[in-house]
C-alpha cells in the first residue's frame, strides 16, 4: 500500500508547480490536492465494494454541488429545483440504457443536455423573478416533477421505482461499484474541470457581476437575463450529469429521494462548504455527505444532529467550514 | 357529470375548500408575518406546528389534562418557544452573517432539530389522531356536508385572524412591528428595540402556528412529518403576495377552494399537484401576487 502512495504522490506533485506558478495557488492547497488525488486512486484497493458505493455517491453529490454552486454561488440566484434536473438525468440515462441500450457516455450526455434544455426553459420562466420569488417558483417547480416522477407511470414507473439495467459500452456492462468507480471519478474530474475552466472564462466574471449588483452588471454592458439563464441551465446541465453519474452505479431509482430534501441537502453542503467557492463546494459535499453517511449508522438522531451542524455553522462559521479553519488555524496562508 | 352534480360539488368544494383554507390562511400568516419583519421565509414553520401538534397530543393523551389548559398551554409554549429561538439562534445568525440566506438556512436546521426530537420521542413513531374538540355531528349547508368540527375549525381561525388584524393595526406593539416591516434602520432611529419586536413577531408566528396545529390535528393522521401541510401556507402565502397580510388570508381561502375543486372535478391525485401549479401560475402571471406592490428593483 505504502509503495503506491509514492508511486501516485510525486506524479501529482510534480504536475503541480506548474499549477501554483500560474495561479499562486498557496502550498496548503497543493497538499491537499495531491492528497485528494492519492485517496482517489487508492481508494478501490484499500476498500469493501459498500465502501466504494458511499464514494460514488459523494462524487455525485460533488457534481451536483458544484451545479448548484454555478447558479446560487456564483450568480446569486436562488434555484431551489436541483433535485429535479438530477431526476432528469436520472430517469433520461436510465431510460435510454433500458429501452434502446445506449452505450453510457451517450446516456450521459443526453441526461445533461435534456436536463440542461428543461434548466434554460424553466430558467427562461423563472429568471424574470428574484429572490425569494425565484426560490418559490423554482421550489414548485421542483415538487411538480417529482409529482411528475411519482405519476407518470409508463416512463418512470410511478411509485413502484424504475429498474435501471447495467450500463453498457460494447460488450462492457458495468456491474458493481468497482466497475464503476472509475467512469465516475473520471466525470467528477472532468465536470470539476469545466467548472474551473467556467469560472475563470468571462461568463464566470459575468456570473459574478450578476450576482453583486445586477444594476452595476447592466451597465457594464453584461447580458443580465442570458447571464442568468445561462447560469440556470449550466447548472441544470450538471444536475443531469450527476444522474447519469448515479445510474452508472445504482439498479434502481425512487421518485421519494427526488424531492425538495435533496435539494436542501445539496444545498446545506455548499453553504456548509462555503458558499461562492468551487473548493467549498466540492469539500462541503464530501464533509456533509460523509457525516450524513455516519449519522446513518443511527438514524434517530441523524435529523438532530444535522439540525445542530446547519444551526451551528449557520451561528458560528456562516461563511463556510473551510473559512472557518483559515481564520481559525492558517491566519494568513492567503497572504 | 350532470349540472346538478357539478352544482353540488362546486358547493361542496368551496365549503369544504374554506374549512381547510382557514388553517392554510393562519399558516401563510405565520409564515409573511416573519417575512413581512425580517425577509426570512422561515422554513421551520411547517414543523413548527407538527412540535406544537404533539405538546398539545402529550399534554392531552399522555398526561390527560382538560382542553382548557392543554390549548393556551400549547399555545404559550410555541409562543415561547419561537420566540426564543429568535433571540438566542437567531440574532447570533444575524451577527455574524447578515445575509437571509443564512437566517433561512438556521430555520431549516430548527426543522431538522424538531423532527428528529419528535421521532427520537416515540410519540411520532405511530401515526396517532388527535381527539376531537367537539363531537363531530354531520350538518347540511346548502347541499354540502359539513361537521360541527368544521365550522368550529373556521370559526377559530377567523377570530384568530380578527384578533392578530387587530392588534398589528391598532396596538403600538403592531405599529412597532409595520414600522420594522417599511424600514428596520429607521424604526430603531425612532426607538423601536428591534430584538424586542423581532421575538415578539416570531412568537405570534409560532402561536398562530399552534392554533393551526390544534385545529388541523384532528382532521389529519399525525405523524413526524406532518410539517409538509405548510407547503399549502407557502402558497397561499405566494398567491396573496407574500408580504401581504390579507393577501395571505385570502390566498388560504383560494388554495383550499381550488383544492377542493381540483380533487371532486379532476382527481384526487391531483390534488397535491394544485398548490404547486397555482404557485407556478401566479409567479407567472403576476408575480408580486394578487395582493403584492409593485416589485421594486434594488439600485446599486
Amino acid at each position: 500500500m505504502r509503495d503506491k502512495t509514492a508511486a501516485v504522490l510525486p506524479r501529482s506533485e510534480a504536475d503541480l508547480p506548474g499549477l501554483s506558478a500560474r495561479s499562486s495557488v498557496p502550498l496548503g492547497r497543493v497538499a491537499l490536492l495531491a492528497l485528494a488525488v492519492a485517496t482517489l486512486a487508492l481508494l478501490p484497493f484499500a476498500v469493501t465494494g459498500y465502501v466504494l458505493y458511499i464514494a460514488n455517491l459523494l462524487l455525485v453529490f460533488v457534481v451536483l454541488c458544484l451545479g448548484l454552486h454555478l447558479v446560487i454561488g456564483e450568480s446569486g440566484q436562488f434555484a431551489l429545483a436541483h433535485a429535479a434536473f438530477y431526476g432528469i438525468g436520472i430517469y433520461t440515462s436510465g431510460l435510454a440504457g433500458n429501452a434502446f441500450g445506449w452505450p453510457f457516455p451517450l446516456s450521459m450526455l443526453l441526461a445533461g443536455l435534456v436536463a440542461g434544455a428543461v434548466g434554460v426553459v424553466i430558467g427562461a420562466v423563472a429568471l424574470r423573478m428574484r429572490d425569494i420569488y425565484l426560490a418559490l417558483a423554482t421550489f414548485a417547480f421542483g415538487e411538480a416533477m417529482q409529482w411528475v416522477f411519482l405519476n407518470w407511470d409508463q416512463v418512470t414507473g410511478g411509485p413502484n421505482g424504475l429498474r435501471i439495467s447495467p450500463a453498457r459500452l460494447g460488450a462492457f456492462e458495468i456491474l458493481s461499484d468497482r466497475q464503476a468507480y472509475p467512469v465516475v471519478v473520471v466525470m467528477t474530474v472532468l465536470m470539476l474541470l469545466l467548472t474551473i475552466l467556467i469560472s475563470r472564462s468571462r461568463l464566470g466574471r459575468s456570473f459574478r457581476a450578476v450576482r453583486e449588483s445586477e444594476v452595476a452588471a447592466m451597465a457594464m454592458g453584461i447580458p443580465v437575463r442570458r447571464a442568468k439563464i445561462t447560469a440556470f441551465g449550466l447548472s441544470a446541465f450538471f444536475a443531469g450529469v450527476a444522474g447519469s453519474m448515479f445510474a452508472t452505479f445504482s439498479t434502481y431509482i425512487h421518485p421519494d429521494s427526488l424531492g425538495f430534501q435533496t435539494t436542501i441537502l445539496v444545498l446545506t453542503m455548499i453553504v456548509v462548504g462555503g458558499l461562492g467557492s468551487i473548493a467549498g463546494a466540492v469539500g462541503g459535499a464530501i464533509v456533509f455527505g460523509l457525516i450524513s453517511e455516519f449519522l446513518r449508522q443511527t438514524p434517530s438522531y441523524q435529523e438532530i444532529i444535522y439540525g445542530l451542524i446547519l444551526i451551528g455553522f449557520m451561528m458560528y462559521a456562516p461563511r463556510g467550514l473551510f473559512a472557518f479553519i483559515r481564520d481559525k488555524v492558517g491566519g494568513g496562508t492567503r497572504g | 357529470m350532470t349540472l346538478d352534480v357539478a352544482f353540488l360539488f362546486l358547493q361542496q368544494g368551496i365549503a369544504s375548500g374554506l374549512i381547510v383554507g382557514s388553517v392554510y390562511a393562519l399558516l401563510a400568516l405565520a409564515i409573511v408575518v416573519i417575512f413581512k419583519t425580517s425577509e426570512v421565509p422561515n422554513f421551520s414553520q411547517g414543523e413548527m406546528v407538527m412540535a406544537a401538534g404533539y405538546i398539545a397530543l402529550y399534554l392531552l393523551v399522555f398526561q390527560s389534562l382538560p382542553l382548557w389548559i392543554v390549548m393556551p398551554a400549547t399555545i404559550l409554549a410555541a409562543f415561547a418557544g419561537a420566540a426564543l429561538f429568535r433571540r438566542l439562534i437567531l440574532n447570533q445568525v444575524a451577527r455574524a452573517n447578515g445575509s437571509p440566506v443564512n437566517l433561512v438556512i438556521a430555520t431549516l436546521g430548527l426543522s431538522y432539530v424538531l423532527r428528529g426530537f419528535v421521532r427520537q420521542t416515540g410519540f411520532g413513531d405511530t401515526p396517532r389522531s388527535f381527539p376531537p374538540v367537539v363531537e363531530p355531528e354531520s350538518i347540511l349547508i346548502g347541499q354540502a356536508s359539513v361537521t360541527t368540527l368544521d365550522l368550529v375549525i373556521l370559526a377559530t381561525a377567523i377570530v384568530v385572524m380578527a384578533a392578530f388584524f387587530w392588534m398589528f393595526k391598532y396596538t403600538k406593539t403592531g405599529r412597532a412591528m409595520r414600522a420594522v416591516g417599511m424600514n428596520p434602520k429607521a424604526a430603531r432611529l425612532v426607538g423601536v428595540d428591534l430584538t424586542r419586536i423581532h421575538m415578539i413577531v416570531w412568537g405570534l408566528s409560532g402561536g398562530i402556528s399552534a392554533v393551526a396545529a390544534l385545529l388541523i390535528s384532528p382532521k389529519v393522521l399525525m405523524t413526524a412529518d406532518m410539517g409538509s401541510i405548510v407547503t399549502l401556507g407557502f402558497a397561499a402565502a405566494i398567491v396573496g403576495g407574500f408580504t401581504s397580510l390579507p393577501g395571505a388570508v385570502v390566498g388560504g381561502f383560494l388554495i383550499g377552494i381550488i383544492e377542493n375543486l381540483v380533487g371532486l372535478f379532476i382527481t384526487s391525485r391531483a390534488i397535491v399537484l394544485a398548490p404547486f401549479l397555482a404557485i407556478m401560475l401566479v409567479l407567472v402571471i403576476r408575480p408580486q401576487g394578487l395582493f403584492g406592490g409593485r416589485v421594486e428593483i434594488k439600485k446599486v
